[in-house]
């Protein structure tokens, strides 16, 4: 089964009441109330291939979690249309459920009451796993997120590290080829999140299960994602790499040359401009839309020139993305 | 002075918030209606059927209920949050509470605007009124005096109540489950005459969980059967002393177990 | 295969309740006491009064305990397994409803099932116990009883609807615990949890036999104590199933609706 997503032209509206100030406003509200109309998500497309891990991006309240929403089959587009592993998620949402396994954040969808394990199991029946695939399956997820050592504690007494993990566990037990993760390690320590983020890369490049992942931690980005959409205000407002996320947010690296010779006549390499010129310091920066990359900027100076001590400042994707954050008119 | 203005302020935002929520106030309205009906329904039928229930006159007996409802009232809107502290603990408020320059029991009670309060309050009046213009007793200011006194002794007492199950549930968050118990144990048992009961009943209800205290000794010294009550004269007639004494005594507790509190899920 | 899941969802209840002895000291403590009371106070109040609104001593102790026993079958503290729709509703979790292969409903109903069925074997331990200790009379012949399981089945039927309409109604009023309980306590009150509805007045008892609440506890009951003849049991049981199948119609329709709003709302 093809695990990839299409998302064409998909636009929610959501109706609020307004609310008057004060007491007075309150009861007229009651009596009066007045509707607005609010554009969560406008007009979004794009496309997640199968085995790819795909970050959506955007500031709070962007409208991330409402594309979710409706790729997952709970929320029912105003319009446009979306497919994932080939089916119409709000449409044939019970059809929709078998392909997919999702994640919101800190929402546990584990029993309260039982050991985690009691709750795998219910999973497993629920979605009618094969006894020994669920055996296999959890043992290999035991290995990658140490289950095992706290799945038999009521899930009430769990840490949120380890509630996560198990949540994490919960929603891939069925094989999903699709897996929907809305900030799945948000408040957790560092050792479990990069614990959490081997267990992803390993599900999407050993598994070939397409992941589409929200995040506010770059360095999750960074590590997990080759391709992002942004989206703020409900509208996409960037699909691409994270190359090319660089190259038009992130061109703020600067090189930092001591250069052998201090008198050596320095020239402007091509994209690349001297920023600075103090005796045998010199600051090389990019210029222009086809600045080259801090490595390959690196590259050509030391080819060039002949240096003696060399470091480099680049801006790192928290930087990038706070300037894409920005030119998109977020901030 | 300040706490005042502040806890009105909140109390304000309160009843505003539940004016948000349209179809729920609505709805709050049309169960009190339902509410009003059947408490009265299910006071007044007990009363009518077994009259001369434990040697009292059914006009004497209906002041039981309507000193407990009145009480109760009371109890809702000025500290009934302490009913569900349990649910507060489960989902991290206390934690909340206490990082914040006010005291966590204010708080707590400042919560939300109990709206079905206000029908509790109208039936318990309408139900006192009731009671009062059936009664045969001379309303001298001395009986009104401590008729008044009563009822918020009786408040007090239920608050106790409510605040030592809060305070075990501050330690152990299961002891919520209690005050649910508590709540139907009070609403069926705190409005009859308790010398109908065995003696180790009675007994339990007087001494273990002192549900006697609310409405029935008051009661039962207002219209003169202060001597056949199982209890000394005077324990019966101090029952308002010990409702105040009892709140004072659960807040220590709460004060304690608040300094005892370590959170729930690490 | 499909039956695994039933018996997985079935046994929430009681695994959670195994896995916390406290709780289940609880309830027994709680069950003893209650019984107790009850017992001594219908005991108290007939010590003058021979026979009133057609009971007499023994069949309204009986009552009186077996409506304590019966509401033992679905009143436990199920807050603590954060799984009612007002918490799923409260934590946004509900989502995760909407996100399985099985149909809320069924969930739903499964697990009514096992909290029913788990409180069975509660109410019937409580009911040998009462019945040696003499508190309970009883039934009068073999057809009572037959009649009384009946009725008792269909009872609990209606009252996992009459439940069941309570939860959905959260789906439209988030936050309502203070409605839910004053609805419980109208639900308790109707059915004749706290006092037979014999005892209450004409224009009480007609209006409560336009409402479903005496068919979950009071029918039952009064056949069990004899109070409705072997006679007009066919009537009261049609009644009875009357209000199953209206109320599964009526709770399907709000399970359509429920699911279109979470629908447009997104939980």
């Amino acid at each position: 089964m093809s695990g990839s997503i299409e998302v064409r032209g998909l636009s929610r509206t959501f109706h609020t009441t307004v609310r008057r100030p004060g007491v007075a406003g309150a009861l007229r509200s009651l009596v009066n109330p007045e509707r607005v109309a609010k554009h969560a998500v406008s007009d979004i497309s794009f496309d997640v291939a199968a085995g790819e891990l795909l970050a959506l991006l955007g500031p709070n309240g962007a409208g991330k979690s409402t594309t979710i929403k409706m790729l997952t089959g709970i929320l029912t587009p105003t319009s446009g249309e979306a497919r994932v592993a080939g089916v119409v998620p709000y449409r044939e949402r019970e059809r929709n459920a078998r392909n997919i396994g999702a994640v919101f954040g800190q929402r546990t969808q584990l029993w309260w009451d039982l050991p985690a394990r009691e709750s795998f199991a219910i999973l497993r029946d629920i979605y009618e796993v094969p006894k020994a695939e669920h055996a296999s399956r959890l043992r290999e997820f035991d290995d990658l997120l140490d289950l095992s050592s706290f799945w038999d504690t009521r899930v009430r007494h769990l840490s949120l590290g380890q509630r996560v993990r198990c949540d994490l566990a919960a929603a891939l037990l069925h094989d999903p080829p699709v897996v929907f993760l809305d900030e799945p390690t948000i408040g957790m320590d560092v050792v479990v999140k990069e614990q959490v983020r081997e267990f992803l890369r390993h599900q999407v490049e050993e598994r070939g299960r397409t992941v589409l992942l929200t995040t506010h931690d770059m360095t999750e980005v960074e590590r997990l994602a080759e391709r992002v959409v942004l989206i703020n205000h409900g509208r996409l407002v960037l699909d691409g790499g994270l190359d090319e996320i660089r190259r038009r947010f992130g061109s703020t690296w600067q090189v930092r040359a001591t250069l052998a010779d201090a008198h050596f006549e320095v020239v402007p390499l091509p994209g690349i401009a001297v920023l600075s010129h103090d005796g045998p310091q010199v600051v090389f920066g990019p210029e222009g839309a086809d600045a080259p990359t801090v490595h390959q900027a690196l590259k050509a100076v030391i080819e060039r020139y002949e240096v003696t001590g060399i470091a480099i400042d680049e801006a790192d994707l928290e930087d990038v993305m706070r300037a894409a954050y920005v030119q998109a008119g977020v901030a | 002075m300040k706490a005042v203005r502040i806890a009105w302020r909140v109390t304000c935002l309160n009843f505003r918030a539940q004016l948000e929520y349209r179809a729920e106030f609505l709805l709050m309205i049309a169960i009190g209606a339902v509410w009003q009906v059947s408490v009265i329904v299910f006071a007044t039928v007990l009363l009518t059927r077994f009259t001369g229930m434990g040697g009292w006159d059914s006009s004497e007996v209906l002041l039981i209920p309507a000193t407990r409802m009145l009480a109760h009232g009371l109890f809702v809107l000025v500290l009934g949050r302490m009913h569900f502290v349990g649910r507060q603990i489960q989902e991290g408020r206390i934690d909340i509470y206490l990082v914040r320059p006010m005291p966590v029991h204010r708080q707590v009670q400042l919560a939300y605007f109990p709206t079905n309060a206000i029908g509790d309050l109208t039936v318990a009046a309408g139900l006192m009124a009731g009671a009062l213009s059936r009664s045969g007793l001379d309303w001298s200011a001395g009986r009104i005096a401590y008729l008044v006194a009563a009822v918020v002794g009786g408040m007090l007492l239920e608050a106790a109540l409510f605040t030592a199950v809060a305070a075990a549930a501050l330690r152990f968050p299961a002891a919520d489950y209690w005050s649910n118990w508590l709540e139907e144990l009070l609403g069926t048992f705190g409005s009859y005459p308790l010398n109908v009961l065995p003696r180790a009943v009675s007994g339990f209800l007087t001494y273990g969980l002192p549900l006697a205290f609310v409405a029935y000794f008051p009661a039962a010294v207002l219209t003169g059967h202060g001597h056949d009550t199982g209890v000394p004269y005077w324990l019966a007639a101090l029952s308002p002393l010990l409702g105040a004494l009892a709140y004072l005594g659960s807040r220590l507790l709460w004060r304690w177990s608040l300094g005892h509190y370590a959170g729930v899920n690490g | 295969m499909p039956a695994a899941h039933a018996w997985r969802v079935a046994r929430v209840t009681p695994l959670g309740e195994l896995h916390a002895p406290p709780r289940m000291t609880a309830v027994l403590l709680r069950l003893t006491v209650q019984v107790v009371l009850v017992a001594s106070l219908w005991d108290g109040l007939y010590a003058h009064t021979g026979t009133t609104a057609g009971l007499d001593r023994d069949q309204a102790v009986t009552y009186a305990v077996l409506a304590v026993l019966a509401s033992r079958l679905r009143e436990l503290d199920q807050y603590t397994g954060r799984d009612t729709v007002l918490q799923h509703l409260h934590f946004g979790t509900i989502v995760y409803w909407y996100l399985r292969p099985l149909p809320p409903r069924r969930y739903y109903a499964l697990r009514a099932l096992g909290e029913q069925l788990y409180g069975l074997v509660w109410a019937l331990g409580g009911y040998a116990v009462c019945v040696a200790a003499g508190a309970v009379e009883p039934p009068a012949s073999a057809a009572v009883a037959g009649v009384f399981a009946l009725s008792l089945l269909l009872g609990q039927w209606v009252l996992y609807y009459v439940l069941l309409v309570l939860d959905q109604l959260c789906f439209w009023t988030v936050r309502n615990n203070a409605a839910m309980m004053i609805l419980v306590f109208a639900q308790n009150l109707l059915s004749g949890v706290y006092a037979p509805l014999w005892f209450f007045p004409d224009w009480f008892v007609t209006l409560s036999s336009f409402l479903p609440f005496q068919a979950t506890l009071s029918v039952p009951l009064s056949l069990y104590i004899g109070r409705i003849p072997l006679s007009d049991a066919p009537a009261e049981l049609a009644v009875q199933a009357a209000w199953v199948v209206v109320l599964a119609l009526f709770t399907r329709f709000l399970w359509r609706r429920a699911a279109r709003r979470v629908i447009s709302q997104g939980g």
